[in-house]
């Protein structure tokens, strides 16, 4: 036997040694994994966020990439401008979260004025005794509207509380007048069932509305609240650390690629990387656009600065969830709009009784805007998902993982299929397939 | 080079020689220095690259990249051979037989239209490479490198344009060009 026959064939034998070794560590690292998935799912969210986090404020690092400034003090440099900017974000929605004394406020006001709302709706006049519509919304609206006051309800020491506060407490003036009368009134508001159902002159009904169930096992299921803070903790790490990686961990992975599709990797990693950054920050720069407009209409319709900014935040971060956000900013918007008082609109010719349609319009129109205008512009055709897609992603992400699963669920369908799609391109750009 | 240049090299390589006298990272500053396609760039300009660069180690036959796919990177050799063969249907023509400090692949630096020419291993044979996006991303953070690397490259196909040039004139009987 020749010295090439031989070299040969211990090569080939070499071969067969590795594509073993590899299978069995591939499927050592499948079960590994599974199990630590499995047993440590507590972790898999946080670590996302720190890495999304990571991943949506590089740019910023880029940023303070000075060459003759060592990486670290790059980092740190990038970390102290997001943190600066977080902070007056925060300190300045913290004026508007209210306090102790608004939300007993802000509860006796809603209680009052959504059932003020229910009453005109199903009001009766004279003239209409025989309109067939009012008993119909009663029989339907009056279950809902009792579960609604149920909820809104004050418990003994939030009772307590706002009667301190409507005589002045803890050197704060006392409540308005209006809302102590709000409060008596609620105290006074009974069970519409309970009416309905009860015969005439009958003083006080018996309870026929079962109170609602204590959820089973809430307390007993899942982790505890410590471990969900431990778990949590690991985002801010992750975001730290990720933010000084310089590439190291990219070179880690790539360096674990077969020669054969080296090249093939760095050019997949990259279009990755570029599809899932673009989508990302289009997605934040379209809610920043959303929230803006909605401030800016909120402000326009007389609401104050502060509510319109405080909803404009909440309605443009949970425009994040397709089809979802807009829902949940006509919910915020109309239930400010049916307790909002004394509204004055900066556009001359408006109702302020009408605020809650105006409401639905600007609603209605930031979103055409978003649609048309907003998403084409940041996002452009780099992301196509069909609404389908869409619908069914975040059905299935609220069914796995509730609000959050509804948050990923579009960012992960663009991650599988930027993915699915660029591999198997290169795949047959580099004859591999 | 400006002041500030000049002592960041100076603190870099204090650094290095400080606590990395013998690190893998100074040893390949050392061998890029030694590369014609880097003769410009200062240490720490070097140290740039070099952060950028992936290290591949190839068996013996082992193909590096194969003609008519998309290219992605340049190749240097840290050492070993590496063969640049073209096939046609049936045969192959070796264009040349590179050696450790020799580069190849360097037009995938400019775009990804498909090699030219298949690079094969001759023996066990380390390389670095240079992925073509990595050097776009040099251009942001450190445009100055990223220029004379380019500069490099864009005197290096300058070169053979003019010997192809050289090579066409001397095939080309000088009669055939006014006859037209």
């Amino acid at each position: 036997m020749s010295n090439g026959q031989e070299f040969e064939e211990i090569e080939q034998e070499r071969k067969a040694r590795r594509k073993v070794f590899y299978l069995t560590f591939a499927a050592l690292v499948l079960i590994v994994g599974g199990f630590l998935i499995w047993k440590l799912s507590i972790l898999i969210l946080p670590i996302i966020v720190g890495a999304l986090l990571a991943f949506v404020f590089r740019p910023v690092k880029e940023r303070f990439r000075v060459r003759w400034l060592p990486h670290q003090i790059q980092v740190l440099c990038s970390f102290a401008a997001i943190g600066l900017v977080l902070f007056f974000a925060f300190n300045t929605l913290r004026k508007h979260i209210p306090d102790e004394e608004q939300k007993l406020e802000f509860k006796v006001r809603l209680k009052y004025k959504l059932n003020e709302k229910y009453r005109q709706l199903v009001a009766k006049p004279a003239e209409e005794k025989s309109n067939a519509v009012a008993p119909l919304i009663e029989k339907e609206l009056g279950p809902l509207m009792d579960k609604f006051n149920q909820s809104l309800e004050l418990n003994p020491e939030e009772r307590d509380l706002f009667l301190k506060y409507a005589a002045g407490h803890n050197g704060k003036p006392p409540i308005q007048g209006k809302f102590v009368d709000y409060f008596r009134a609620n105290q006074r508001m009974r069970k519409y069932v309970i009416l309905e159902k009860a015969p005439t002159g009958a003083a006080e009904p018996t309870r026929t509305v079962a109170p609602a169930p204590a959820e089973p096992g809430a307390a007993t299921e899942g982790p505890s609240f410590e471990n969900k803070l431990s778990a949590w903790m690991l985002a801010p790490l992750i975001f730290i650390f990720l933010g000084f990686d310089n590439g190291q961990i990219r070179r880690f992975f790539i360096g674990l690629v077969p020669n054969r599709y080296f090249e093939l990797s760095l050019t997949v990693v990259d279009r990755l990387d570029d599809a899932i950054g673009n989508y990302l920050r289009g997605t934040l720069i379209e809610c920043f656009l959303v929230g803006v407009t909605l401030a800016l209409g909120l402000i326009l319709l007389g609401i104050p600065a502060g509510v319109a900014v405080a909803i404009a935040v909440v309605s443009g971060l949970l425009n994040a969830i397709p089809f979802v956000g807009t829902a949940i900013a006509l919910v915020i918007g109309l239930g400010y709009a049916l307790v909002a008082e004394n509204i004055r609109p900066l556009i001359p010719g408006l109702n302020p009784n009408d605020l809650a349609l105006y409401v639905v319009i600007l609603v209605v129109i930031t979103h055409v805007l978003d649609d048309v205008v907003f998403q084409p512009f940041v996002l452009g055709s780099a992301v196509n998902v069909h609404p389908l897609a869409v619908v069914i992603a975040i059905i299935s992400g609220s069914l796995i993982m509730g609000l959050w699963g509804m948050l990923f669920a579009i960012p992960t369908v663009v991650v599988i299929k930027t993915a699915v799609a660029t591999f198997f391109e290169e795949l047959k750009d580099y004859r591999i397939i | 080079m400006s002041v500030r240049n000049l002592t960041a090299d100076k603190l870099l390589w204090e650094t290095l020689g400080r606590w990395k006298r013998s690190s893998p990272e100074l040893d390949r500053i050392q061998f890029l220095k030694t590369v014609p396609f880097f003769d410009r760039l200062s240490n720490r300009q070097l140290k740039s690259v070099s952060d950028i660069m992936f290290e591949r180690k190839y068996d013996a036959n082992e193909s590096i990249f194969e003609e008519g796919q998309p290219g992605a990177a340049l190749f240097l050799i840290l050492d070993g051979k590496v063969a640049v063969e073209i096939f046609r249907e049936t045969s192959t023509t070796r264009l040349a037989v590179l050696e450790k400090g020799a580069f190849f692949g360097e037009m995938a630096l400019l775009d990804d239209t498909p090699r030219s020419a298949t690079a094969r291993a001759l023996e066990r044979t380390r390389t670095l490479a240079l992925y073509r996006n990595d050097l776009r991303g040099l251009v942001h953070r450190d445009a100055k490198t990223a220029c004379r690397i380019y500069r490099s490259l864009a005197g290096m196909i300058a070169d053979r344009l003019r010997l192809t040039n050289e090579l066409v004139q001397m095939k080309t009987p000088t009669d055939d060009v006014g006859s037209g």
